[in-house]
């Protein structure tokens, strides 16, 4: 089993929160870093790790972002594209945490929501 | 500059309704600090919820796009090489605007003016549809970030952005690019 990723937030970067060994996964706060893709590349990676050797548990995603950047969220997307993957063999449970005021946030979720239709959408109004 | 420019200069800003300003050199670092002192300022404004972080967006994209696009860019793990930016945010009435200018080589002026006169043709709905679209495309090959920049600008706005070029006084191939966004 893969171990469990932490990275502490940053100003332009999210807390990374992924226990895989409770097959929880969250990110909160911000994200605007210098370089996404760099910045992303090993999260990414431990996440295909861990999805790889995921079968038939119930995975809970809580994302949980005030603001993100284009080259962020251009990331984010291959993110949910693996979890949509992984949901073929597992439950995934995507807990989206908006505030209600703010539409983009919103209407970006329920994108998501439409593409990737094996997530089992959880919007959560803040 | 004497304190008389100054004083004018300080006169300028406040009539146009500036709340925050600043023009020099720009790095992730230094983007970073501005927006920090934005917030603050926004929140001392009382300005708050989407149209905080719709300022704040466009700001970092704004910012972040003129790192990108910039003609020397700072090179990997050397800071000493930045890139000069302008940008200033303020109210007009109910709405704020962020404006920021840098300069660029007279080459880059047609590609980019092609690109803008585009996005201000195009209604909210089509802007959502054109970035939902450009969002799920690999970025196009002279794109240094997402190349949704300008499409997140135009979809935090609440009128078309609007820009302009104007040539340099002392060097005809230098162009300076102004983009405002109204939100």
């Amino acid at each position: 089993m893969i171990p469990d990723l932490y990275l502490a937030p940053e100003r332009d970067k999210p807390e990374v929160d992924f226990k895989f060994s409770r097959h929880h996964l969250s990110l909160k706060g911000e994200t605007y870093p210098e370089n996404a893709a760099q910045f992303y590349g090993p999260i990414l990676a431990a996440l295909r790790v861990y999805l790889n050797d995921t079968r038939g548990a119930h995975i809970t995603v809580d994302m949980d972002l005030i603001y993100f950047n284009s080259s962020s969220t251009k990331i984010l997307l291959s993110l949910f594209e693996m979890l949509d993957q992984a949901a073929r063999d597992n439950q995934v449970q995507l807990n989206w945490h908006y505030d209600p005021e703010d539409e983009t946030v919103q209407e970006f979720g329920a994108d998501l929501a439409e593409d990737y239709t094996a997530l089992v959408y959880n919007p959560v109004a803040k | 500059m004497n304190l008389d420019d100054f004083d004018r200069f300080r006169r300028l800003v406040n009539d146009s309704g500036v709340i925050f300003y600043y023009t020099g050199y720009l790095s992730h670092n230094i983007i970073g600090a501005i927006g920090d002192a934005l917030r603050s300022k926004l929140e001392a404004e009382d300005i708050k919820g989407p149209t905080a972080r719709r300022i704040f967006s466009t700001f970092i994209e704004m910012m972040q796009n003129i790192l990108n696009y910039a003609e020397n860019p700072a090179i990997e793990g050397d800071k000493a090489i930045l890139q000069m930016g302008t940008v200033a945010i303020g109210n007009a009435g109910e709405r704020f605007f962020v404006v920021c200018g840098n300069s660029m080589g007279e080459e880059h002026v047609s590609r980019l003016r092609g690109k803008l006169e585009h996005i201000r043709t195009l209604s909210l709905e089509e802007i959502k549809q054109e970035y939902k679209r450009r969002l799920r495309e690999e970025p196009e090959p002279d794109s240094k970030g997402a190349g949704l920049g300008f499409l997140t600008v135009a979809r935090d706005a609440s009128e078309p952005i609007e820009f302009d070029f104007h040539a340099d006084a002392r060097n005809q191939d230098i162009q300076h690019f102004f983009l405002k966004a109204t939100i």
